[in-house]
């Protein structure tokens, strides 16, 4: 199953990069005999194996073990982790392009990087003096109450 | 003979690498890759047609290039070498400038020497239970052909055939021997005078020469009876609108410009080799092979004294062992058929992992060898 996550990052990678053009041909070959239930023949499977558990053997040998062993159960768990983490960023791609902030609306914006004007805290705004909002008498943290 | 020593001359090993994959490609001594900078930077010119300085130069360094390997393979004349680009090129040149009825093969044929062969009629011998050839049942098939084409050392797993006593039995049936040298040349004394073999065809990038690099030697009287395969530039001495006059012997089946650099480093691969000797390197091969640890693995083919050790590990896929000793330990082997599917598909065997071992090696890396392959045995 490893194939299927060389495919979509050798696939990203080989926009930028000729060198890695064959690897993701020979990724998605794979993948695509995979998912007709046949054997993987272009031997992607095999050095990425021998690739991971190589350099374990190398730095950590005890490890290197269980993961040649239960290599296909390993395999799965990064393809899990790799959707997950898309579901995740596609998400904070969504609250990005809908409310200037990837952790949603009611998030603070300063823990977003990319929320455009997230200005670094400044207590000196006279709009949220000493915690309060000057306006409304809320408490409100700097720029919130700006609105 | 003093590997330490040897391995200085090897710049590629300064990285760190075990290098187990001599019978597919060797390394090269400094002294080769000086000789191919040196026609490039002092005389990079064309040989057999211009007469200024630099071309004089480069015929001079030509005719001691082929000397050089004439002497190699104990050859009469150095008009009996004729340079190719490796050794299939050689065995296709050889198989399309004569006729043969019938010839004959052995069931381990790398694909060099076996495809060029199947326009013909042939035979396949087939090889006695523990790997060694069937000299018996060789003496009574020759009757029916005219033409025997064997490897000398298999490229499988380092067997070497009864050479002399095939070359002797073929003549007594007026049948022509040519042998595949291309693992045998690089690790063995060869002498064909002695043998009385008529064709010997080997390759200069198994034996510390340049890629690109291959000679075919044929007995003088015999050279006369070839037709050349490719003809043109530099084949012939003089030429009509319909006819041309064929070049004295070895130019005429040298077609074209030549790999002039590669030839010349392939000259000084064989004095290089003849230097350290060629039957040290034979017993060094051998002492390497012994020391493999081979317990819990399985062997493929023969298993006497040899200079190639071919295995499987059980329920590990060969292109795995391959890529484990590589990113484990940097041991770089071959994994597959290594092109003698006809040896493995017959005896259905999906493959096979092979460490070849050269001059270079050491008992050293052996050891590290044998770790590793007791780390991978135990992953299962």
């Amino acid at each position: 199953m490893i194939c299927l996550i060389a495919m979509i990052v050798f696939g990203i990678m080989a926009i930028f990069s000729a060198s890695h053009r064959p690897i993701a041909k020979e990724a998605f070959d794979c993948v695509f005999r995979r998912i007709t239930l046949r054997k993987c023949q272009s031997g992607l499977d095999v050095k990425l194996k021998s690739k991971l558990v190589g350099t374990l053997m190398r730095k950590n040998s005890g490890l290197a073990k269980p993961v040649y062993k239960y290599f296909e159960v390993v395999s799965w768990l990064f393809v899990v982790l790799f959707f997950v983490s898309l579901f995740f960023s596609a998400q904070a791609v969504y609250n990005l392009a809908i409310y200037d902030n990837c952790n949603g609306p009611n998030a603070d914006p300063e823990t977003c990087i990319f929320t455009p004007n997230a200005e670094p805290v400044d207590c000196g705004d006279p709009l949220c003096d000493s915690g309060q909002c000057e306006i409304c008498g809320d408490d409100c943290s700097c720029g919130e109450c700006k609105e | 003979m003093n590997v330490e020593k040897i391995r200085e001359n090897f710049p590629i090993l300064k990285k760190n690498i075990v290098y187990l994959d001599s019978a597919c490609m060797s390394l090269r001594p400094k002294q080769v890759i000086d000789k191919i900078n040196e026609y490039y930077s002092e005389y990079p010119v064309c040989s057999g047609r211009s007469v200024h300085k630099f071309g004089l130069k480069l015929d001079g360094e030509m005719d001691n290039a082929r000397k050089l390997i004439q002497k190699f393979i104990g050859a009469k004349k150095s008009s009996e070498i004729v340079f190719s680009k490796n050794t299939s090129e050689s065995i296709n040149l050889l198989s399309n400038s004569f006729k043969f009825d019938k010839v004959l093969l052995t069931d381990r044929e790398h694909n060099s020497n076996l495809l060029p062969w199947q326009k013909f009629k042939y035979g396949v011998l087939r090889s006695k239970e523990d790997y060694t050839f069937d000299l018996e049942k060789f003496s009574e098939a020759i009757k029916n052909y005219d033409m025997v084409s064997f490897v000398y050392t298999s490229n499988i797993d380092g067997y070497t055939l009864p050479v002399r006593e095939i070359v002797k039995i073929a003549h007594e049936n007026k049948a022509k021997v040519h042998f595949d040298a291309a693992q045998a040349a690089p690790h063995k004394e060869i002498n064909v005078k002695k043998l009385d073999v008529d064709f010997l065809t080997f390759s200069g990038h198994k034996m510390l020469g340049p890629t690109g690099t291959g000679a075919m030697y044929v007995k003088e009287k015999i050279l006369d009876d070839m037709k050349p395969f490719l003809i043109g530039g530099e084949t012939v001495s003089d030429s009509s609108y319909d006819s041309y006059v064929l070049e004295s012997l070895p130019h005429r089946f040298e077609a074209g410009l030549q790999n002039y650099s590669g030839i010349l480093g392939f000259g000084e691969a064989v004095k290089f080799l003849s230097k350290v000797g060629m039957s040290n390197i034979e017993d060094h091969e051998k002492k390497l092979v012994k020391a493999v640890d081979k317990d819990k693995i399985k062997e493929i083919g023969f298993k006497g004294e040899r200079g190639i050790f071919n295995f499987n590990i059980p329920k590990i896929d060969f292109h795995e062992v391959a890529g484990l000793l590589d990113h484990s330990k940097n041991i770089m082997i071959r994994s597959g058929m290594h092109c003698a599917h006809s040896w493995y598909n017959s005896r259905q065997i999906k493959g096979s992992a092979r460490a070849s071992f050269y001059l270079y090696n050491t008992l050293e890396e052996v050891k590290i060898f044998n770790e590793e392959l007791e780390k991978i045995r135990k992953l299962k």
